[in-house]
């Protein structure tokens, strides 16, 4: 089995899909975090000509944020959790002031963040179709399908371990997002900010998801529990990726109706929210990183909770089926 | 004990409810060459798929080495090599990495094994170029060493020469006869050609339209049953046999020809020469396969 997936590894590998999502990657990330850092010199360059300073005075805004929190968490009225929410952001503030950090500046923290937010669904399930999509199919197209099926191992051994080299390469590539998003940015920021604090509702709280309450927590965790989440959402997407990629025998058409898929469903989402069936859609449920940021809720009564178990419905009803297609079909090329 | 190597019992299937193939059955015995003659469409390459189960039969059954294919796939095709319409590469690596590749499906193939195959189908010399860069003959050397790097003991080809030069087809002939001589291997061929059978094989199998319609070592299937006497007195000779033997005969020149059971041969030699009869020769009448190839195909409609 460890030899059958290092041949389904090397394939991968010697198809040069990973340089190909690479260029995408650099391409797509050294325009974004140009784009950010230019938008950002430009609004502190208009901030001053408007308000006639020669230097952006963050100091002296967050300062003015920070008095504003303190006074309000003095009234007696407010009930206690807002107060905790309130010490949160207090306690935050302070460390930017403290340690002389502008809390606007663009960061490669908070870029490789933003990047994942905003990637996870269509830029990332897009670079994981163009991994997942051929493995299949591209058996099937070259015909080497039959070499591959007429040795002395049982189909579902030769599925599985194409099966396992996807999700090798698809946890290799959120790395490599991961990796690159931060290296590119800092290029361009100068700022890494991963021990900056973060006022976040969720913790992983051993093991599991808590969102009880607001905490205060460094980036690099931020950062680590917003790609675990990606991470996820990438074995998903290559998990459907490969049943259609099995069914429709060429990775053009796999990545065409997987991307018809993607786009079809935000369309649905923006459509017909109130519609029930839209929320298990597994497109209406790829947002995960969303659920961090406040009370996201894109169909009434979804939660973060509640994607991850249909995402993961979706993603296992992908692989039985794929497993029975596979063992079933007649190879007829 | 049964000693087939392959035994193939009414296999039938239905494609897009087509019946593509309606009742084969042969079995091949061990370092036997048999040849599965055809013409383009009859069913050979869906048959052949059945039997390396790339495609499920709609019934019968595949037996390999005494393995049920159904039941024991991985038991059955551990004896099995075979190039299907092939042969199929990756061609984005070099021939080595995809020997290599195979190799590492089967168990206890070692790289000597693979130095061997490599070594037998004589591509030393090219073998870690780019497969991409291959021409058909190498790369259906490539196919063949990959049909044997496992040491099978059934070789499975379909229409092998399909696309080689008359110096590859020979070169290639030469390397499966050597097989089935040396390693005992026993090697299924089909083709649509019928010299190609003549010259390599030891028994053939004829399919039309999906069906088995003469089975028989080469030689069998040749002889007509006819035999030609030649005699010093034709005539007389033809009176002998009609009012003894009850056999028509036919006189041509000095000959005498007569369609006759081979048992009996030996009896009407002897009553011929007992009866004073000078016979130069008695030879039977072989057809080529071609004649034999068409009379039981001639009547397929496309
Ligand atoms: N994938 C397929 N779908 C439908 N019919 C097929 C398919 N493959 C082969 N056939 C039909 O099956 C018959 C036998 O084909 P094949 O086994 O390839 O013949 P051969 O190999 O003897 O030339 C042909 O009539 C062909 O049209
Ligand atoms: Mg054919």
């Amino acid at each position: 089995m460890i030899a059958l997936v290092r041949n389904e590894v090397m394939k991968i590998l010697l198809k040069k899909k990973m340089p190909l999502i690479m260029i995408l990657l650099l391409i797509f990330v050294g325009l974004l975090s140009y784009g950010q850092n230019y938008a950002y010199e430009r609004n502190i360059d208009q901030f001053e000509a408007e308000s006639g300073e020669t230097a952006f005075d963050w100091q002296g805004l967050t300062t003015q944020r920070l008095d504003e929190l303190e006074e309000r968490s003095q009234n007696e009225a407010i009930p206690g959790e807002v107060r905790a929410s309130f010490d949160r952001e207090i306690e935050q503030l302070n460390y930017f002031i403290e340690n002389d950090i502008n809390p606007v500046t663009p960061t490669a923290a908070k870029f490789n963040v933003s990047f994942a937010e905003q990637g996870i669904t269509l830029f990332i399930p897009l670079l994981i179709a163009i991994l997942a999509a051929d493995l299949v199919s591209s058996e099937f197209s070259r015909k080497t399908i039959k070499i591959l099926l007429t040795r002395a191992v049982p189909r579902w051994k030769v599925l599985l371990s194409k099966y396992i080299a996807l999700l090798i390469m698809t946890t290799l590539l959120v790395f490599i997002i991961g990796i690159t998003t931060t290296l590119v940015s800092y290029l361009f920021f100068q700022e890494w900010g991963f021990s900056e604090p973060i006022v976040t509702g969720f913790t992983l709280f051993e093991g599991t998801l808590n969102s009880d309450s607001t905490i205060l927590i460094p980036r690099y965790q931020y950062t680590l529990l917003i790609y675990s989440l990606v991470w996820f959402v990438s074995i998903i997407v290559a998990s459907i990726t490969l049943l259609i990629s099995l069914i429709v025998d060429t990775s053009a058409s796999a990545i065409g109706i997987l991307m018809a898929a993607l786009i079809g469903g935000q369309f649905l989402q923006f459509f017909l929210s109130d519609w029930e069936l839209v929320k298990y859609f597994f497109v209406t449920n790829l947002d995960l990183t969303r659920y961090l940021t406040g009370s996201y809720q894109p169909v009434e009564g979804m939660s973060l909770n509640f994607s991850i178990l249909i995402l993961s419905v979706w993603a296992i009803g992908s692989i039985a089926i794929s497993f029975i297609v596979f063992n079933r079909r007649d190879v007829l090329v | 004990m049964d000693t087939s190597v392959l035994k193939v019992s009414h296999l039938k299937k239905l494609i897009q409810k087509k019946l593509i193939i309606e009742d084969v059955s042969f079995d091949i015995q061990a370092g036997e060459i048999v040849g599965f003659l055809g013409p383009n469409g009859s069913g050979k390459t869906t048959t052949l798929r059945m039997i390396v189960g790339l495609s499920t039969p709609t019934s019968g059954d595949v037996e390999i080495c005494g393995y049920s294919l159904k039941k024991e796939f991985v038991k059955a095709m551990s004896n099995v090599g075979c190039i299907i319409e092939g042969p199929d590469l990756y061609d984005y690596m070099s021939g080595y990495r995809n020997l290599e590749l195979l190799a590492s499906m089967s168990k206890d193939v070692t790289k000597k094994d693979i130095d061997e195959a490599v070594a037998l189908v004589g591509m030393e010399n090219r073998i870690h170029d780019k497969v991409a860069v291959y021409s058909m003959g190498m790369k259906q050397r490539i196919g063949l060493a990959q049909a044997l790097i496992h040491k099978p003991r059934l070789l499975i080809l379909d229409e092998p020469t399909n696309g080689l030069d008359p110096q590859g087809i020979h070169e290639f002939r030469e390397i499966v006869k050597n097989l089935a001589r040396e390693k005992n291997i026993s090697v299924l061929i089909s083709s649509h050609l019928i010299s190609e059978v003549q010259l390599m094989c030891d028994r053939v199998s004829i399919i039309n339209n999906g069906r088995i319609i003469r089975s028989a070592s080469i030689d069998d299937a040749l002889v007509t049953g006819e035999v030609v006497w030649t005699l010093d007195d034709p005539q007389k000779a033809q009176l002998l046999l009609k009012s003894t033997f009850k056999v028509e005969a036919a006189i041509a020149g000095h000959t005498l020809r007569a369609t006759v059971d081979p048992e009996r041969l030996s009896e009407i030699n002897n009553t011929l020469i007992a009866s004073g009869f000078d016979i130069t020769y008695v030879e039977h009448k072989k057809r080529t396969l071609e004649d034999l190839f068409l009379s039981l195909t001639d009547k397929h409609t496309i």
